[in-house]
């Protein structure tokens, strides 16, 4: 697999947005799902936060345990779900497969979902991810990252381990 | 004859209910204990005394003053009870108040409050012994379903959310959830742990909240399918509208 977000062909994004707010079981079940569809490059999970902590009020600092807060299998990468799940956006390597991958969203949500095609994540660096990761070197102006396709995946000031796993990077050798 | 107040126009089921919810003519749901509730609203111990802000009005000795004659003062007024607050969130998801009508509740059939409503919640003040009075009416009647609203003092949020996956509004602090087909509550408004486990009855099903509801929306009963609301709205907004033009008239 080519390790930019523009992989050669036309990639396309979408977004599958359920009618309900999904708990960790369904939402681990639909992500194993997608992940079994033929050429998804990247997925990228949204909803509701679920804070660790109460951050306003009387009650600051309080612990909040949010059961929903639970860890999650997805292939072979275990992470923690720190979101009640909302959205799903999915890249594919082409056309092809989009049907495929809307059969698996209706294997798996016992409610209806929008199913939307359209430009979600970004495909190439901004100048916030210049200012983040640099140029590779003096000469070379392209972005200093191994790997593009985390570009538009989680926030420029958030830390990777935490909000990003690579699934199934053997495959990919 | 006797003056029988006419609260709402229409003859829509949700015209009926914000009618039923203004006259607090409201059909009680559950029992919610009063120490629960003061465990639940977290603002003293279940059981202690209501601390004072100042001395009762019986001891201070008011001076003079026909108003102070003719009101009579509610009995978290009259004891020198603080300000205390309650707060609800509500589902737009049919959940059975809207804010103005929990503060239209709250105004018509009780005294001494002071109701701020917002887009998705509705905060009310007053004397802590009125408010639990106030809030003990809202908890177990059928103003409030646990499902789709939620007693919250901060971190509101999930008004406008999708519902979770078993009917229930979203929270983020997690104060209430659905066990067992019941939502009990553990934590207090404002997502301090409390020392039991609150019972807050069975949640409202899909068909009866929307039976229920007070907020109109295309998928049920839609707010232009009530033409005598419409003209009712659109009469005070012409009013008003005029009134704007000719601030003397």
């Amino acid at each position: 697999m080519v390790k930019t977000a523009s992989v050669t062909g036309k990639p396309i994004q979408i977004k599958i947005f359920p009618q309900r707010l999904l708990q960790p079981e369904t939402a681990e079940r639909l992500l194993n799902e997608i992940d079994h569809v033929n050429g998804v490059i990247r997925m990228l999970i949204g909803g509701k936060n679920l804070p660790r902590k109460v951050t306003c009020g009387p009650g600051t600092g309080t612990d909040v345990n949010h059961p929903n807060m639970e860890i999650i299998h997805v292939g072979d990468c275990a992470f923690e779900l720190h979101v009640m799940v909302g959205e799903v956006i999915v890249e594919l390597e082409d056309e092809s497969t989009k049907e495929e991958l809307r059969n698996a969203c209706e294997r798996t949500l016992p409610f209806s979902f929008e199913f939307k095609q359209g430009f979600f994540i970004k495909k190439k660096a901004t100048l916030t991810d210049y200012g983040k990761y640099g140029f590779k070197s003096k000469t070379d102006e392209s972005i200093n990252l191994e790997d593009e396709r985390i570009l538009g995946l989680m926030d420029p000031h958030a830390k990777p381990e935490n909000s990003l796993c690579v699934i199934n990077p053997e495959e990919e050798k | 004859m006797a003056y029988k107040p006419q609260y709402y126009p229409g003859s829509t089921s949700v015209a009926k209910n914000r009618r039923k919810f203004m006259s607090d003519d409201v059909e009680k749901m559950r029992d919610i204990s009063d120490e629960d509730l003061t465990a639940l609203l977290g603002h003293r111990a279940p059981g202690s005394d209501y601390p004072s802000t100042h001395p009762p009005l019986s001891e201070i000795g008011e001076p003079a003053c026909p108003v102070r004659e003719v009101v009579e003062p509610t009995p978290g007024a009259a004891a020198g009870d603080r300000m205390r607050y309650v707060q609800f969130a509500d589902s737009m998801y049919n959940g059975p108040a809207v804010p103005y009508w929990r503060s239209y509740h709250a105004a018509i059939n009780f005294r001494g409050v002071d109701p701020g409503t917002l887009s998705g919640r509705q905060v009310n003040e007053m004397r802590e012994r009125d408010m639990e009075e106030y809030a003990k009416r809202q908890s177990e009647t059928e103003i409030t379903d646990w499902g789709l609203a939620g007693m919250r003092g901060c971190t509101v949020h999930g008004h406008s959310l999708r519902l979770q996956e078993d009917g229930v509004m979203f929270d983020m602090l997690d104060r209430r959830r659905l066990e067992g087909g019941v939502i009990v509550s553990d934590k207090d408004q404002v997502g301090v742990p409390i020392d039991r486990k609150v019972n807050l009855g069975k949640p409202m099903s899909e068909a009866e909240a929307a039976k229920r509801t007070t907020i109109y929306r295309v998928d049920n009963v839609a707010f232009r399918s009530d033409k005598e609301v419409i003209e009712h709205v659109q009469r005070v907004w012409e009013l008003r509208t005029k009134y704007g033009f000719v601030p003397k008239a």
